[in-house]
Formats: structure tokens, sequence, C-alpha cells
């Protein structure tokens, strides 16, 4: 506790960059997810599902410094960090977004058809509403793993909590190591508890339905 | 960019094989420690994670537990732990950092199996005159056993993810090869090494995927195993 009192504004700007370097991805990530499971043909979905499964269990700092070799980018620095965290949250939300999107009631998108909505308007409409619920669900699931992973980006450079971890153990500060564990963890609980927030508000009709049932 | 002959070359290289920080040693360093703290955290979770499904009590625990966890990094739990119990004792407090890593899915994995299963299923082996302890070994684990290997799968990726971390704090294992070629810019070591693990972790994760659809059990049309 008094490591962290000493040393304030260095913990705070490591936390805007853990910040930023896990918001980006999950934006980005999320995004690319749900259009990949919304609008994939469904001759592509097995080959998608081997690719992001095998994908998924790939450590991350093997991740980081392989994609150098691919993509010809430099070692240290956060691209290959955000590219990395970002296929990360493509692999973990693909499937859950699939589940969501399947679970909306065809009978409901039947309706809206007939009723002349366009594929678009159902879409943003109809089926993007009605899966909010299992899309936030598998949103939360990856925001917890890209504020944990994102640490590892320390080892490649990069000046976020994970830094502590590093720079305490080479100094033995304890203190340094504790408190970069509680502040991620902090975040990882902040981001859960929004997201559980935005999915309650964007789905206002889901309490009445719990009175009807 | 690395060269794909540079590549070739530190593969082809008998040193790169070879020693005490060579390919081989290395890979058996990783795998005996991901193992290791797979095995003592299946000790720990499994029994409990069987109870929890079987008597139907502390669910809550098991459910909160595992949200809880997947907010702790574990990259810190990895520094906290080698911190708390001293460098020297540094392959201990790996170890356990990994297997505290790993309890939470199989705990997870061991417990939403067996408490999917019909309680129909149940009261019908029951009523064949079964004792718990038939019920939980003929019944409960083979109509749990997609699940609970499913918790281990997560676990392995989870733990082998990990360990890669392991030289930071002076452990050896494949990251080994990653920690020393960037602080020595030695690229295709760096990027050879990666390679190495991304297979091996595919592999892993593809027998365990195998061994998962060999398990299931169906009954009929009634219930999915």
């Amino acid at each position: 506790m008094e490591w962290f009192l000493k040393n304030t504004d260095f913990v705070l700007g490591l936390t805007l960059t853990h910040l930023w370097v896990s918001l980006v991805p999950l934006g980005i990530g999320s995004l690319i997810a749900i259009a990949l499971a919304r609008f994939m043909p469904a001759k592509l979905v097995s080959a998608t599902n081997g690719v992001l499964g095998a994908l998924y269990a790939v450590p991350s700092l093997a991740l980081f410094v392989a994609l150098p070799a691919i993509l010809g980018t430099s070692y240290l620095g956060p691209t290959n960090v955000l590219i990395a965290l970002t296929l990360y949250v493509i692999a973990s939300m693909f499937f859950s977004a699939r589940d969501a999107f399947a679970q909306v009631p065809a009978p409901v998108v039947l309706i809206a058809k007939a009723q002349g909505l366009s594929s678009w308007q159902r879409f943003i409409h109809v089926e993007l509403p009605l899966a909010i619920p299992g899309l936030v669900a598998g949103l939360r699931v990856a925001a917890a793993s890209t504020v944990s992973m994102a640490s590892i980006g320390a080892v490649v450079g990069i000046r976020n909590l994970g830094y502590l971890f590093l720079d305490g153990f080479q100094r033995k500060i304890a203190d340094e190591i504790i408190t970069g564990l509680f502040a991620i963890f902090l975040i990882a609980m902040t981001f859960d508890l929004l997201l559980w927030l935005i999915g309650k508000l964007l789905t206002p009709w889901s309490k009445k339905r719990v009175q009807l049932a | 960019m690395l060269s794909p002959e540079s590549l070739w070359a530190w593969f082809t290289n008998p040193s790169s094989w070879d020693g005490r920080y060579g390919l081989w040693n290395l890979l058996l360093e990783h795998l005996t420690l991901s193992l290791v703290a797979i095995f003592l955290a299946a000790l720990v979770a499994l029994p409990i994670g069987i109870l929890v499904g079987h008597l139907g009590r502390g669910q809550a625990l098991v459910v909160g537990m595992s949200s809880v966890s997947r907010a702790i990094p574990t990259m810190g739990l990895l520094f906290a732990l080698v911190m708390l119990f001293g460098v020297s004792f540094r392959g201990l407090a790996v170890t356990l950092a990994l297997a505290a890593i790993a309890v939470p899915p199989i705990l997870a994995g061991a417990y939403s199996g067996i408490s999917a299963i019909q309680r129909s299923t149940k009261i019908a082996a029951k009523a064949q005159g079964m004792r718990p302890s038939q019920l939980i070994w003929h019944v409960e684990l083979p109509l749990a056993a997609n699940s609970i290997i499913g918790g281990f799968r997560i676990a392995f990726i989870q733990v082998v993810s990990t360990v890669v971390l392991a030289p930071l704090v002076g452990l050896g294992g494949l990251g080994f090869g990653i920690i020393q070629g960037l602080a020595l810019r030695d690229f295709p070591q760096v990027t050879g090494t990666a390679l190495v693990i991304v297979l091996l972790t595919i592999l892993g994760d593809r027998l365990i995927g195998i061994t998962q659809r060999h398990s299931r059990v169906s009954l009929g049309t009634s219930q999915k195993g």
C-alpha cells in the first residue's frame, strides 16, 4: 500500500495504457466476431471453427512473437499485441455470438420479413437486439481474459500494468506486484459490471418477460 | 523481416536442440511443469466438483469462484507466488500457481457435467438398488465425462499459456527460447521457439478434443450426452 501511495502517478500511467491496449482489441474484435458469426456462409463455418479453436489454444506470448515473422512488424511494441488480442477476442466471441444469433426465435424473424423489413433492417432492429443477452455474456468472458492477457504484453515492451510484475520481481518489491494484481483485477471486475449494466439497459423488455413467465 | 533461411538454419543447427537450454530439455521441463500442475489441480478439483454436482449443494460457490478467478491475471499470480515463497522455492511456487490456474475450469467442468444429468436418470439408477458410490461411478461419471474432459481442455490451454512465462522468474520450459532470444535479439530463436510452442499446444488441444469426442455417451434420444 505504501509503495502504491508513493507511485500513484506511475501506476495511473500504466493503467491508462492497460485500458487502451485492452479496449481497442475488445471493440474491434467483438465487431468482427459478430459480423463473422452472423454473415459467414454456412459452408465456411466448420473451417472457421477449426481455425479459431486452434488459435484460442495458442499461448499469447508465443503469438505475440510469431506475428512479426508473418506480418513483418517489429518484435517489440504494441502492434503485435493489439493484433494478437483482437484475434483472441474473435476466437473467444465467435462461438458465443453464433449461439446468440441461433437462439433468436425463427418466427420472429419471419414476421419481420412478412412486415416488409429488408434483411439489413431485420438484422439491426430484430436479430441484434434479441441476441444481446448472449452477445453480452460472450463479451464479458472475452473482456476478462483480454484484460488479464494484456499484462503479458509487458514482456514485449508495452508499459502497462504487467510491467509492475516484471519490475517488482527484479527489484524485489512485493507491494509492486500486489498493486499490479489488484489493479488488473479491479479493471476486469469493473468491465464485467459495466458490460452487465449495458446488457440490462439495452434489453429493457427482458424484465417484463420474466414477470410474464 | 525474418528470412525463412535464417529460421531454417536455426532449426537445423544441433545446438538449438541439445544441451541445458536446447529444445529437447526445455520441452521436457515445459511438459513436466504443465502436467504436474494439471495433475495436482485435478486431485483437488475433481472430487470437489463431483461432490458438488452429486449433492447439488454449493453451486453458487463454484459458479462465483470461476467468474472471480477469470479476473485474476495469471501472470500476476505467477509472480506473486514466487515472491511469497522466495526465489529458492520458485519451482514449487510456479507449480502451485499453475495448479491454482487449472482448478476453476476442472471444477466447473466436473460440476456442470454432473448437475446437467436428468433427475429421472439418477432416480432410475437408485430404483435399481445402486448405492451412492455406484451411482457416481457407473452413471454420473460416464455421463459427465464429456464435460469433465472439456474442463481439462480449458485448464490445459490456461496452464500452457502461463508456463511460457516461467523463465521470467528463473525457471526453464520452452518460453526460455523466447525470453532469451528477445534479450539477445536472436529473432530466429524467438520465432523458432514460438513455432514449436504453437505446434505443441495445438497438438495437445487436438488430442484432448479427440478424447472428448470419444467419451460422449448417449442415452437414446431423450438425453444428449
